[in-house]
């Protein structure tokens, strides 16, 4: 496993590795940045069956959650109410602290509420105050480390379930977890309001990321039964230069989960990757794509560009 | 075929009719456990429709050549073997010149049996076994390689180039692809200028004789195979960093879709909008401007948008109401961006050092256009146009609109504005505020910037002090309701847009004010006035400041890369803006005048414990290091005075 810090370090655990290593130099300061009031973000990353749920959460029908190989997922709930509980303490009762909890699933450019598995696909929608949010996705109110971990199951299973019942993969789907935390804090009558997010995601398995990969050279077929030729936008997508500061609009929308996670990557956000790979040299052409997809994303960043005007500012 | 009895024939024919739906149809319903079951199947029927043809009687002038697998020989299943050199195509010339006719009873053997390879190697890529597939595909160019081209085989020679072309690239051997796919190119375009009568289409090999496919119809296939290695050539070339090269195939690909009628018209319409953009990036304006004339009239096609009432009916109509929508306001956004564009680039060369209206160019400017607008009809004589017969004219009559040449005055850079404008309103119709922050502020910030590019053309300075304050009026409500935390980024670009604008209008107020009165000194409501533009000008750089801050308020001691000259440029003007504010009152003005030196302070200071950073604000430091040394001293002057007065 190799975890990569948009910040800085990459460090590189070997199969060995205890859950609570991983936890502490993985999850462990964005949890704390989050109380307060940075947003963080978590990705686990890798092909099927390289460990991916296993580090997120642990052992499947763990229940308890007590358990020494309990995941990272388990391991923040614990940790963020332990600082929430000792800054309530210490700010004597000045402070307070409000948790919500989201669970969305993305499959096929499609999302869909895991804690509401009525609910048709859903739709991402901004609002000026609120910022990004999935329309009509539920939101739970969670007061402990038992209680979000009970959100987080209950999720998890309905995925298994539409997996089985819908025709959904679930290898294919990205399943975003988030928790919303508000801190109020009232100092000589003025009243000081943060709030962050913490994403815990689990990406579909890197070998489906094959079809959406522009790296590779191979060439976008076309079928002569289809009357479209699908690709050809995305060709031309990567002819218009983005890099010579001209104005322009691309026409083709961005992904639904980097658009949910915008603020993740790069601007006021921690992020932390997982890469998880597998031991065995078959599956080495996926390992090297899996840790070059997570070298790429190191260089992801937020650009905050300004558009100043370069003439006449010094007269 | 003479020796061949109709019955065995027709079983041939049955069996590759089966082949076929096995391929195209039942593969689609294969088991997840057992993906390539039809295929499989199908693989049969192919090598014993080949056995069978083998089996005929030989044709005239037959001699048997090594390498010819399908009975037997499978290679492939054990690991991937790559020969050491690939094989490099380049058989135009010979493909004419030597070899069978192709009508020929030999000819015709040769391209059937090479037709069979074709499908066996296809069938072979499709299941994973690139080897086999890429062997099968070469024995099919070396059967067609004892034919010369002929209506007969012609399609053949293509398609299994294209095949050969898509498999190359797949290894990464992108020049390998190039060589198959260009040559495929050249006898497409030979074979049109030297027979270009209908061919014959591979599935009319297998085909008894009552069904075999109409001229239009043959045309058709042959047409759009041309068409795909159009496109795989498009994606060769973007591959290999051609980029030019690669946009003009993504042209004709287009131009070919519309031709052949072979298109969904919106999707169509998105990728032509799509170039446009690659087109404006360049300067190429006439182009650009084609692209987008021609995306708005084929999204067109795609039919009326269902009214509200309809789409709260039915699922579909929703969706569809949707989805015509967003492609519409998505093409509006394309077309901002070209009027945007071609005002800044006209701004660009029109403009003096200190970004004022350079009256000499534009005289100069405008006596080159006759040759520019002369030159610009011979291009677009020569230009690769878009369009079928029904759309032609629309598309030209929508390019009439707007100019694509350089605006070189007001009247022209407004015509182009208003363009630009009504674009503008139709993609906020979409892309409203509520659901749409972030697409709905970068139209705003274009249309701020339609604004700020016409008001370079204005001479009147209070009408272009007017255009800013619009450019104001639309800016700052949205930017004070937006959430800082979500909106970070933004938002300081507006908040640095904002405290820009007001600086210019603070500088227009000052002309202005100075050109009605040289003699006396400015009156107290024009004080005032400059003074607000001021305050509010500082007001915003100093909020982008405060933006960077941590949390808890604190300075940052390392500028991220990204924010590292707007910061240092933001200390720079806000400590002007100080210097600048007029103030009667002389301790007024030390205060100012301490604020203003702080700044430079900071300035030269980050500079000097960053070293890096001076690269980035070489001009602003080197005024920055002068203020330094300067202000103290007026200070002590000013200090001196009131000192001296008490």
């Amino acid at each position: 496993m190799v975890t990569f810090d948009l910040w800085a370090h990459t460090k590189v655990f070997d199969n060995v590795v205890t859950m609570e290593s991983v936890f502490s130099s993985v999850a462990k300061n964005i949890v704390e940045s989050c109380v307060n009031g940075y947003n963080g973000t978590i990705f686990a990353y890798g092909q099927t069956g390289s460990g991916k749920t296993f580090t997120m959460l642990g052992p499947s029908e763990l229940d308890n959650f007590t358990d020494e190989l309990r995941g990272v997922i388990p391991r923040c709930f614990e940790y963020l109410f332990f600082l929430i509980n000792r800054e309530v303490e210490r700010s004597g009762q000045s402070k307070s602290f409000l948790c919500k909890c989201s669970f969305i699933e993305i499959y096929n450019e499609q999302i869909y509420d895991l804690l509401d598995t009525a609910s048709a696909s859903l739709f991402l929608r901004e609002n000026i105050k609120k910022g990004l949010f999935v329309e009509g996705a539920v939101e739970k109110f969670v007061n402990s480390a038992a209680e979000a971990y009970q959100v987080l199951s209950t999720g998890w299973r309905n995925r298994r379930v539409a997996s089985t019942s819908m025709n959904r993969e679930s290898s294919r789907s990205h399943a975003v977890f988030t928790m919303m935390l508000e801190s109020k804090e009232s100092i000589n009558e003025v009243v000081n309001i943060r709030m962050s997010q913490l994403n815990l995601v689990d990406l579909a398995g890197s070998e489906r990321q094959k079809d959406t990969n522009t790296e590779g050279s191979r060439l976008k077929e076309a079928s002569s039964i289809n009357r479209s030729l699908m690709c050809l936008g995305q060709v031309i997508m990567a002819l218009v230069d983005v890099s010579n500061g001209k104005n322009r609009h691309i026409c083709y929308r961005e992904s639904k989960l980097t658009f949910l996670l915008r603020d993740s990557l790069g601007g006021n956000a921690k992020t932390y990757i997982i890469a998880n790979v597998h031991p065995g040299s078959k599956c080495f052409g996926e390992t090297l794509s899996t840790l070059q997809f997570a070298q790429r994303a190191k260089l992801i960043k937020n650009k905050a560009v300004i558009n100043e005007d370069t003439q006449g500012n010094v007269r | 075929m003479a020796s061949v009895s109709s019955d065995e024939w027709r079983a041939i024919c049955d069996k590759f009719t089966n082949a076929q739906n096995l391929t195209v149809v039942e593969s689609l319903n294969d088991p997840d456990n057992d993906p390539f079951r039809s295929k499989y199947k199908a693989r049969e029927l192919l090598r014993e429709i080949y056995c069978s043809l083998k089996s005929f009687e030989a044709g005239e002038g037959e001699e048997e050549s090594g390498g010819e697998t399908g009975e037997s020989g499978e290679s492939g299943e054990s690991g991937e073997q790559l020969p050491v050199e690939a094989p490099v195509d380049g058989q135009t010339e010979e493909a004419f010149s030597q070899g069978f006719c192709g009508d020929s009873p030999a000819g015709l053997r040769a391209a059937k049996l090479g037709a069979v390879e074709y499908y066996l190697g296809v069938n072979h890529v499709d299941t994973e076994e690139l080897s086999a597939g890429q062997e099968h595909l070469m024995n099919s160019m070396k059967l067609l390689g004892r034919c010369r081209v002929s209506s007969e085989n012609v399609s053949l020679f293509i398609h299994a180039r294209n095949q050969l072309g898509i498999l190359w690239a797949g290894r990464d051997e992108t020049e390998t692809a190039q060589g198959f796919l260009e040559t495929a190119e050249s006898i497409y375009q030979r074979y049109m200028k030297e027979d270009g009568s209908p061919p014959t289409d591979m599935a009319d090999y297998f085909s008894t004789e009552e069904n075999q496919l109409t001229h239009q119809e043959r045309t058709k296939r042959f047409e759009l195979a041309y068409t795909h290695t159009m496109y795989y050539l498009a994606q060769v070339y973007k591959n290999l960093g051609e980029t030019e090269r690669a946009a003009i195939y993504c042209h004709s690909t287009l131009q070919r879709q519309l031709k052949l009628n072979q298109f969904s018209p919106m999707e169509w319409a998105l990728n032509a909008a799509t170039l446009s953009q690659y087109y404006i990036t360049k300067g190429r304006y006439m182009e650009g401007r084609h692209c987008l004339s021609a995306a708005t009239v084929i999204s067109g096609l795609a039919g009326e948008v269902p009214s509200e009432a309809a789409a709260q009916e039915s699922e579909t109509e929703s969706e569809r109401r949707e989805q015509l929508r967003q492609k519409r306001a998505e093409i509006a956004r394309c077309w901002i961006k070209y009027c945007l564009n071609i005002l800044q680039d006209s701004k660009k060369l029109l403009e003096d050092s200190i970004g004022e209206l350079d009256t000499d160019r534009q005289e100069e400017m405008k006596r080159g256009r006759r040759l520019e607008e002369e030159e610009e009809e011979k291009e677009r004589k020569s230009a690769m146009l878009f369009g079928s017969e029904d759309t032609f004219d629309s598309i030209a009559s929508l390019e009439e609109k707007v100019r694509c040449l350089l605006p070189m005055d007001f009247t022209e850079a407004r015509a182009i504005f208003l363009v630009g404008q009504h674009y503008v309103t139709q993609a906020k119709d979409y892309f409203q505020m509520d659901g749409y922050v972030t697409d709905h502020i970068e139209i705003l910030q274009d249309h701020s910037s339609l604004f700020r590019s016409l008001a370079f053309y204005e001479e009147d300075l209070d009408r272009r002090c007017k255009m800013h304050k619009r450019r104001v009026d639309m800016m700052e409500p949205v930017c004070m309701e937006l959430n800082s935390k979500y909106y970070l980024m933004i938002r300081r670009q507006m908040m640095f847009e904002l405290a820009e604008t007001y600086n210019e209008m603070m500088d227009l107020k000052l002309t202005l004010a100075n050109r009605q009165d040289e003699t006396e000194s400015l009156d107290s409501h024009t004080i005032k006035k400059f003074n607000n533009l001021c305050s509010a000008s500082a007001k915003y750089f100093q909020m982008f400041l405060d933006s960077l801050c941590s949390p808890e308020g604190k300075q940052p001691e390392h500028l991220e890369e990204e924010v590292l000259r707007p910061a240092l440029v933001a200390r720079f003007r806000v400590a002007r803006l100080y210097s600048r504010l007029i103030c009667t009152s002389p301790p007024g003005q030390v205060e100012n005048l301490d604020k203003s030196l702080e700044h430079y302070k900071y300035v030269v200071d980050y500079c000097d414990s960053h070293p890096e950073a001076v690269a980035t604000v070489e001009t602003e430091l080197e005024l920055s290091r002068e203020m330094v040394g300067l202000l103290p001293l007026k200070i002590n002057r000013i200090k001196a005075k009131i000192h001296a007065n008490n």
